[in-house]
Formats: structure tokens, C-alpha cells, sequence
């Protein structure tokens, strides 16, 4: 399948649990360092074409689809701000809602799976805040890491229980009736970038950080992690199990690749994608195909490839 | 790969595939989950503290019940720069608290700065402070405040975690401030706000760069490796440029001056402004390769 250029930097790619072909990219201008974001919502047959975009006044670092409905979208923003945006209506109707608590960048959005009526969003404040789509502020504030917390993602069998990665060098797993957190994991030696649910486990959670390691926990016993995998060449920048194999974990790293692991066999790594020609920041697997592939990153670009093809190829 | 709804409309998408698997195996250490909405939930645990904002200062005060020892970065946006005399985070407690009271700027503190953080504090439904404590990028709240300065027109509060900007605004525009409803209309942003919207612009740019650092020391150096050289090219080209302008002026610049001299001393033949070569004196340097690069080299 072709490639999409776009015209910022890539940060983020996540495909439409309604529609197969729809896909939701992040960019930001200048590396997310300085300047506008843009939001793009993409088709994918046969060729991918752009269904529409939506400009922001900064870099927008990561989004996620509703899981309530199909035409909603949530992006990260890098002033702070959560947009809400529905493609049914045109983008000068768009944003829907902003919703702007967080004091510094917003840097991961997850929407509940189990429950579809809430969200997370995780800020360089050093927070988590959940949101539900009805209300035009957060519902509470989850205040505990020390340091930027990078990513927050629900667990996918339980509707109260998610789990946040920090730059603090925990993960913590919370539950949004309990006032702190319920688990704390000092995961790695550095700072954690990015974290997941294992879809076939709900006590397997997947841990990224800059020290190039992904480790695998069972919250059940996170003394010592039931997996450690190496092979990325710098930071890990995110993490995701996929939705279709139990132990098949996608990463991608700032060494510009996108890997495919097997935590449960003694060769983890079994795929290595070395299309991105700069920092791969953005990775996604499909919900509704088995084995689809997204990524994009700073060199502008947004691959999509089934396992075990060639992201370039035609 | 079609584009057609997955399932007939109900407002949910297809089920999950972990779904049709049935459960996981295995008693998790999580209490069960509770029936309802997820808001119902937690208002039911007595948790909801709706629309809280941290402040710089309260999240440093915040016991950090990590389990590591560890000490972790300074956050960049953090390193504050107007000294001592204002006592670090603990200050910036009072400071954002005393902001938040004196929400439309009347404290003299912020004066005109108070623009950009009270003007979320106009929302209505916001008014009660959330808007108004947030002193950092709370202008925003434009789409639910419908806020004077509403629609992010100053793209939030400056002053922020940056702190020190914000100080040394108070004094000059402390009667100023525009987001009072029983004052005259806001005036467009002085000079000074501008200033602070820049430097809270860079503050930004050297915070993101800093968390870059962060993740990735080694990968982000080729970055920066690149991005230096393409500031030392655009040095060079100004550096021509420059040249350029001041030829176009008449005025020759140093390397310019190194002319061969004509015989005898006296001026080259062949060089019009050749009086003006000998601002320097002449130099006996033989003609080098250099010289023709603006076109004199030509006539020598």
C-alpha cells in the first residue's frame, strides 16, 4: 500500500475500530517543537487519500478514536488541550470541544474499550485526568507521578483499571475509584515512554523506556518481569500489544524501526521494519485486520503494511 | 478492505477480538468492576474532584510516593531564573493562590498579565476560580468561557512555569487590566506582552527540546548535529548577504581590501575605488583566489 506524505512531523497513527480503511494520523510542525499541529483522518482503499484534516494551533502529539462513536476523534495537544473533533461535521465546525485543565503538553489520549464513554488523557503536568464525553471537564485527577507522565492506556477487560508510564521510571496501575494508585512498578532504570495491556491477559502489561528495553510485567508479580526484550538501537518510544495474538507486542524507536516481538518465545523479535528514514514515533495495529500495520514518524510519512510485506512496497 | 460499518448502527464498534475469546485466565488482583457509568462510578467512590487543575505548585508539593529513590530530571520549563528571593515552589504556591483570588488581575502582582489568566475566569460556568487559578494557559477557555480574550487569542496564560516573566510585568500595567468588565475595553497587547509572549514561546521550545534530550540523548545529538548545521549555513548565507548589501552601498568590507597593488604603490589601474582600498593601507598579499568572488577580479 502506498505511503501518505504529510506535511508535518508525524507523532501518532491509530486505526478506526469502526472502519477497517480509516486510519487517524497526529503531526506537529518542527518536531512538535515549535509551531501548528494537524490532525488528518485518512482512507485506505485502495490507495490512502485524505477524507479531511483539522489544523490546531500546536503540535498535536498523540489521538485515539471513540470507542461510542464513529465519527469521534480525540487529539492531544501540545498547548495543553484536548480537541474533540467529529468528522460529520465540516472542519470549520470542528473542534467540538476543547477541553484544556492539563498545565503543560498533553502527550497520550486513551479511550476506554470496556465502558466507551470515558477517556485519559496523560500530560507533561506530571497527570492523568479522566474525562467522560459528556462533561466539559475532567471527572478527576490522577496526581502522583514526579515527573512527565507520557502515556496512560485502560486495560482492555476492566472497565476502572488503567495504567500510566512516566519519565518518573514507574508505571503505575490505578483504579479510578481508589484515591492513589493501586500498584506502583519502578519498571526501568530511565524514563518510560510508553506502556500497554496485554488484550488476552488483563494482569500482562508491556513497559517501553529510553533504555531501549521493552519489559513485559504481570501485575500479580512485577518483582521480576516476565519478559525483557531487546533489540531496539535507542529510546523506545511506544508499545502496543496486539488485538489479535495474545503474546505479539509492536514497538517503535527512536533507532527509526518499527519492531514485532513475541514476548512468549526465546527469539522475541520477529519482525524488524527499517522503512522510516527518521524517528519512528507513531504505531498502530489494526483492530478489524489481522496483522495490519501502521506507523509514522518525523520524516513526514504514514506506512501502511500488513505483517510480513514490505511497508514500501508498492 | 471496504469501508462499511463493521456492525449495523448502535453506536458501538465491532466487538473486540479479545472479546469473542471469552475471559482472561487467572484471578486479577483488581476489585471488581462497577456497573454504571464511568463518572457514576467514581462519584460513587467519592474520589471526583470535577475539573481540578494542578498548579505548578501544588504538584511540588505532592508527596511522590514513588517507590524509587531516585531523583529525577529538572523539568527544563522548571529552572527559574528571577533568583532566590522568591523561594522556589513553595512561593509559587502562594503566588498561584493569590492569583487565583484576584482573578480579574486587580492584584497589582500581574496586573496586565492577569489578561491572559483570569480571561477563562470569565466563562460562567468556569468562573469559580478553575479557570481563574489556572493561571498557566487558562486562556483557552474561550470556547466554554466565552471569555473576553476568549478563543485562545493569546493561546493561554504566559508566565506559566516560567514564572519570572510574569514578575516583572506587574509594576508598568498593574491598572491596566483588561479583562476588567468595569474598565475600559482591552487594548491590543504593548510591548511588553508581547515580550512575554515570546519568551514564554521560547521557554516552550527549549522545554520540548529538553524532554527530547531526555528520551533519547544519542538520537537526538544527530538531530541537533543537523540542525547546527543548518544554522551554520544560514550564518554563511547572511554572512554573503551582508557583503552583498554593503558592496551595493559602496562600502567595501575587509576582504575587499586586500587588493594587489598597483605598481609602485600606486593604485591598480584597473580599480575604479581604488582610494578606498587604502582605508587599511595596502597589504602585500599577491592576488589571491578570493578576490573575484564579487566580481572585481574580473576588471584585475
Amino acid at each position: 500500500m502506498p505511503v501518505f506524505k504529510t506535511p508535518f512531523n508525524g507523532y501518532s497513527v491509530k486505526f478506526s475500530p469502526f472502519y477497517e480503511s480509516q486510519l487517524a494520523v497526529a503531526t506537529s510542525q518542527n518536531f512538535g517543537i515549535l509551531g501548528n499541529g494537524r490532525v488528518h483522518v485518512l482512507q485506505l482503499n485502495p490507495t490512502i487519500t485524505e477524507i479531511t484534516s483539522f489544523d490546531t494551533a500546536d503540535g498535536v502529539y498523540d489521538l485515539c478514536w471513540s470507542e461510542s462513536h464513529d465519527s469521534l476523534l480525540i487529539a492531544a495537544v501540545a498547548d495543553g488541550s484536548l480537541k474533540i473533533y467529529d468528522l460529520s461535521l465540516p472542519p470549520t465546525s470542528n473542534p467540538i470541544r476543547s477541553l484544556h485543565e492539563h498545565a503543560r503538553e498533553a502527550h497520550g489520549v486513551d479511550f476506554n474499550t470496556v465502558r466507551k464513554d470515558s477517556f485519559l488523557s496523560a500530560s507533561w503536568d506530571d497527570t492523568v485526568k479522566l474525562w467522560t464525553v459528556d462533561r466539559p471537564t475532567s471527572v478527576r485527577t490522577f496526581k502522583e507521578h514526579g515527573y512527565c507522565v507520557y502515556s496512560a492506556a485502560w486495560n482492555p477487560r476492566h472497565a476502572d483499571i488503567f495504567a500510566s508510564a512516566s519519565g518518573d521510571f514507574t508505571a503505575r496501575i490505578w483504579d479510578v475509584r481508589e484515591p492513589g494508585s493501586t500498584m506502583i512498578l519502578p519498571a526501568h532504570e530511565f524514563e518510560i515512554l510508553s506502556c500497554d495491556w496485554n488484550k488476552y491477559d488483563d494482569c500482562i502489561i508491556a513497559t517501553a523506556s529510553v533504555d531501549k528495553s521493552i519489559k513485559v510485567w504481570d501485575v500479580r508479580n512485577y518483582r521480576v518481569p516476565v519478559a525483557v526484550l531487546n533489540g531496539h538501537g535507542y529510546a523506545v518510544r511506544k508499545v502496543k500489544f496486539s488485538p489479535h495474538r495474545m503474546s505479539v507486542i509492536a514497538s517503535c524507536s527512536y533507532d527509526m524501526t518499527v519492531c514485532l516481538w513475541d514476548y512468549m518465545v526465546e527469539d522475541a523479535l520477529i519482525g524488524r521494519y527499517d522503512h522510516h528514514t527518521e524517528f519512528a514515533v507513531g504505531v498502530d495495529m489494526s483492530v478489524l485486520v489481522d496483522g495490519l500495520l501502521a506507523s509514522t514518524g518525523w520524516d513526514e510519512l504514514v506506512y501502511v503494511w500488513q505483517h510480513g510485506m514490505d511497508p514500501r512496497a508498492p | 478492505m471496504d469501508n462499511k460499518a463493521q456492525q449495523s448502527s448502535g453506536g458501538s464498534p465491532p466487538q473486540k477480538p479479545w472479546e469473542r475469546a471469552g475471559p482472561s485466565s487467572g484471578a486479577a488482583p483488581f476489585k471488581p468492576p462497577s456497573g454504571g457509568s464511568t463518572s457514576d462510578a467514581v462519584e460513587a467512590s467519592g474520589t471526583a474532584k470535577p475539573g481540578e487543575v494542578v498548579s505548578t505548585g501544588d504538584r511540588n508539593t505532592i508527596v511522590n510516593r514513588s517507590t524509587v529513590g531516585r531523583p529525577v530530571p529538572t523539568r527544563p520549563w522548571e529552572q527559574q531564573t528571577y533568583g532566590s528571593s522568591y523561594g522556589g515552589y513553595g512561593s509559587g504556591l502562594n503566588y498561584n493562590s493569590g492569583y487565583g483570588t484576584g482573578m480579574y488581575g486587580s492584584s497589582g502582582l500581574y496586573g496586565s498579565s492577569g489578561m491572559y489568566g483570569a480571561s477563562g475566569g470569565f466563562g460562567g460556568s468556569y468562573g469559580s476560580g478553575l479557570y481563574g487559578n489556572n493561571m498557566y494557559r487558562g486562556g483557552y477557555g474561550g470556547l466554554y468561557g466565552g471569555g473576553m480574550n476568549g478563543g485562545g487569542m493569546y493561546n493561554g496564560g504566559l508566565g506559566g512555569p516560567v514564572g519570572g516573566y510574569g514578575m516583572g510585568m506587574g509594576g508598568p500595567y498593574g491598572e491596566q487590566d483588561p479583562n476588567n468588565p468595569y474598565g475600559a475595553p482591552s487594548s491590543p497587547p504593548g510591548f511588553w506582552i508581547s515580550l512575554m509572549r515570546v519568551m514564554h514561546g521560547v521557554v516552550n521550545f527549549f522545554g520540548r527540546v529538553a524532554i527530547l534530550i531526555d528520551q533519547n540523548t544519542q538520537a537526538f545529538r544527530m538531530f541537533m548535529t543537523a540542525l547546527l548545521q543548518l544554522f551554520d549555513r544560514s550564518g554563511l548565507l547572511y554572512g554573503e548577504l551582508a557583503r552583498f548589501v554593503l558592496r551595493l552601498l559602496g562600502i567595501k568590507t575587509k576582504s575587499e581590501n586586500v587588493q594587489f597593488p598597483g605598481m609602485d604603490g600606486l593604485p591598480g589601474p584597473h580599480n575604479p575605488h581604488a582610494s578606498q582600498n587604502y582605508i587599511e593601507g595596502p597589504k602585500a598579499v599577491p592576488n589571491s583566489e578570493w578576490d573575484g568572488a564579487w566580481g572585481n577580479g574580473a576588471s584585475n
